[in-house]
């Protein structure tokens, strides 16, 4: 491999941490150099055990050696026992030997012994979110990922730990390819901030707008290895960069030089990035997220091939809803502080409750209190 | 690691499959068998545990796959990332993670399969890159800038390691023979210098003139020294293991006497130290079965030993269960103290399992493959008869 030296062959800075700076192109176009167009093809997998002759050939070796290796390596004899019978999935082998297995067999012990699995349900979410979009493929062509594509895994954390933390962070895992924009990314990051509804609406909750941040406050940047990504799509877009690039420039504060650029002339392949450095995502003038690229790899024919599809969540935090504080049936929409008809401060209410205990039947205010709207956590689950 | 055992385990096959001493993958199918490697995905695991715990095995295997280990247990992964990637129950397949940076030394592994002739090696890692068995990926493990505690040090095992050999190294058959070569243009000048042309003068003998020779036999006691300390395993009946640690020792003897014969030729030939170079040099191959070359006296007696190494693991793999109960109960305690203890982060217990094969007392000091069925092997071999 002539590239052995090239500073896009990614290697750790910090190890199990952390690669130096790669250029994401340059190290998709070196893996592809490396491949036959075989094993970067997305066309099913057909074929693997060649003929006989074809064998043959492919190992300079005669036929019978072909048909022997061929049928010494089978993957059927690796499934059955000496007896040639193939064993249950389910069932741990009673004279086991392997470590691995005694520790399993414990396990369902354990968990025949409790009578909720309370584990489950959220193991089926993960899964189900795991496996989102795996096989799929468009019905038009032109939907379809190139062959040699990358697939990026980012990492993307809600600003504020919002429940107690057993040192899991909530986050979310998206998967993008190499030639989205920065801007597909943006869009899809789901945040409670950019749903916030600004005021205080006691006195008529019925006039509370339906502009949300998102509409109002368009500017958001990415900041990758000394560049902040601007977005800049709307007129109405302002270079939230600037400030801190002055600032770091006004005092010397030695972070060298920062850049700022458009993220919506950037894609994902144009980037100069650390594999598992933390960077960051800010929206809504002060919420920033923690973003970092986990892992990029060759697309693989059995990835969701489907262009449309990405960015593909691959994993979501689970919150819990906040329910009403009087019925504790429905989800929380509004939040009151200073309340003097609620025991805590602040509370929450479902729509209906919060009519009915602040509100006459003419809708005159009752009491003294200020009421919000309130977005949940859970509102993306 | 979530799920401890999988180390232990891999360990303990790439142990049996050491003592086979061979590369063969009818070898590592007995012992796949014997120890029912397949059933390792078995006992209903849910879906996702299920995904997780084949991309957690092939982590493990993965590594040593790779350098530095040694050339037979790079084979041996590679037949058990075979096995593994065929035998695991996830819908779809999860992948073998293969890193840029791994690359050519897995292109470099392949070609030394190729020219080895080991055909069986060659045709499984065909067959694994045309499954599209892996992900081709920037590093072999997602980086989540995890606290640094929860990374665990990787332990390489040592036995399977590439032993380097110090003293092969400093010494080899070039610098030997360099040494002669100066050591005998020394004596010359000396004497050119001396009125007795034939000796040199006595006032000029400032080292001792037998220093080479001393040199060479200490490099040749220590090699046979070398081969010495592994005989004790195949020394019991087996003819043709004896043999293949006797052409071990002779070959050394033999360029050692190649080198004092042409001690004072003025030409130096390079020497080939690699054997799979040396194969390169050989032209059209002699017999036809070298990637199957046990005979069913050696495949008998093979069966014995494995049999003895294979009772030997289960008691190993039976006897140590109770210490490393607390592996177990670790993620408990941890999820338990999680809820107890503000925010920090509670102590990992992280442990290190005793190297399973370190246990069969198997110490490679050679770098060679000295494998049997080599085809390098054998041909060295077969030019000493
Ligand atoms: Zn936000
Ligand atoms: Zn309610």
């Amino acid at each position: 491999m002539a590239g052995r030296t090239d500073e896009n062959i990614p290697t750790y800075e910090v190890a199990n941490v952390n690669t130096k700076k790669i250029h994401v192109g340059s190290f998709g176009h070196l893996w592809r150099q490396n491949l036959s167009s075989c094993e970067l093809s997305l066309a099913e997998v057909s074929g693997v055990d060649l003929e006989d002759e074809e064998l043959a050939t492919e190992l300079d070796c005669t036929a019978d050696i072909a048909t022997e290796i061929k049928s010494l390596c089978s993957v059927d004899a690796l499934k059955s026992n000496e007896d040639g019978e193939e064993a249950d999935p389910e069932i741990i082998p009673e004279d086991s030997c392997l470590v691995t297995l005694s520790i399993r067999n414990k396990i369902i012990e354990r968990r025949k012994e409790m009578a909720v699995d309370r584990a489950f349900r959220q193991e089926v979410f993960l899964h189900e979110m795991e496996s989102c979009g795996l096989g799929a493929r468009p019905e038009d062509l032109s939907d379809m990922v190139d062959e040699g594509e990358l697939v990026l895994t980012l990492e993307v954390f809600h600003p504020v730990v919002y429940q107690k933390s057993n040192g899991n962070k909530p986050n979310v895992a998206i998967q993008v390819l190499g030639t989205q924009k920065l801007t597909e990314l943006r869009d899809a990051i789901k945040c409670v901030s950019d749903l916030q509804i600004g005021g205080e609406f006691s006195s008529n909750p019925d006039l509370a707008p339906e502009n949300i941040c998102k509409d109002l406050f368009k500017s958001a940047f990415f900041y990758f290895e000394g560049v902040f990504y601007n977005d800049m799509r709307y007129p109405e877009c302002r270079d939230l960069s600037s400030t801190i690039i002055g600032w770091s420039e006004s005092h010397d504060r030695g972070y060298g030089k920062f850049q700022s650029a458009k993220m919506e002339d950037f894609t994902f392949n144009d980037l100069n990035i650390k594999i598992g450095f933390p960077y960051l995502y800010c929206h809504q003038g002060d919420c920033e997220h923690i973003v970092t690229i986990v892992d990029i790899r060759l697309i693989h024919h059995e990835d969701c091939l489907d262009r449309r599809l990405y960015p593909l969540y691959v994993r979501k935090h689970w919150f819990c809803t906040r329910k009403c504080n009087v019925c504790n049936i429905y989800v929380a929409k509004w939040v009151t502080n200073q309340d003097s008809l609620a025991p805590d401060d602040p509370c929450f209410f479902c729509d209906v409750c919060f009519k009915m205990l602040h509100y006459d039947t003419e809708g005159n205010k009752l009491g003294d209190f200020l009421a919000y709207v309130y977005v949940d956590h859970g509102t993306f689950n | 690691m979530n799920f401890p055992g999988i180390k232990e385990d891999c360990e303990t096959f790439l142990g049996l499959f050491q003592a086979t001493d061979s590369v063969r993958y009818e070898e590592f199918l007995t012992i796949w068998k014997q120890m029912k490697f397949n059933t390792i995905f078995h006992g209903g695991m849910r879906n996702l545990e299920s995904n997780r715990f084949s991309r957690d095995l092939f982590s493990v295997v993965s590594v040593f796959f790779l350098p530095p280990y040694t050339f037979q247990i790079r084979v041996g992964a590679m037949y058990l990332l075979y096995g593994l990637y065929n035998t695991q129950l996830c819908q779809p397949k999860q992948k073998i993670r293969i890193a840029l940076k791994d690359w050519a030394d897995i292109e470099q592994f392949h070609q030394e399969l190729v020219t080895a002739q080991h055909l069986d090696a060659v045709y499984i890692y065909r067959q694994l890159r045309r499954m599209r068995a892996f992900y081709f990926t920037g590093m072999p493990i997602t980086l989540n800038f995890k606290s640094q505690k929860s990374i665990i040090p990787e332990d390489g095992n040592e036995a399977f390691l590439d032993v380097k050999d110090k003293i092969s190294d400093l010494i080899t058959t070039e610098t030997l023979e360099e040494i002669m070569n100066i050591q005998e243009h020394y004596q010359k000048t000396k004497c050119h210098f001396s009125a007795d042309k034939s000796q040199p003068d006595r006032s000029l003998s400032l080292i001792r003139e037998d220093f080479t020779d001393n040199l060479q036999s200490l490099v040749e006691e220590f090699q046979l020294w070398k081969q010495e300390k592994k005989a004790p395993r195949t020394k019991t009946d087996d003819e043709q293991e004896g043999t293949s640690q006797e052409s071990e020792a002779s070959e050394r003897a033999r360029h050692l006497a190649q080198i004092k014969s042409k001690t004072y030729n003025a030409v130096t030939q390079a020497v080939k130290s690699r054997r799979h170079r040396q194969v390169q040099m050989v032209s059209a191959p002699t017999e036809v079965e070298t990637y199957l070359p046990l005979s069913k006296y050696q495949k008998e007696k093979l069966k014995k030993a494995e049999r003895k190494a294979e009772l030997d693991a289960i008691k190993k793999a039976v006897t140590p269960l109770p210490k490393k109960k607390p592996v177990n109960m670790a993620a408990i305690h941890e999820e338990d103290s999680s809820s107890s203890s503000e925010g920090e982060d509670c102590i990992r217990t992280v442990f290190t399992p005793a190297v399973a094969a370190i246990w069969w007392g198997i110490t490679f000091l050679d770098q060679g493959c000295n494998l049997r069925g080599c085809r390098g092997c054998d041909r060295t071999r077969a030019q000493e008869v």
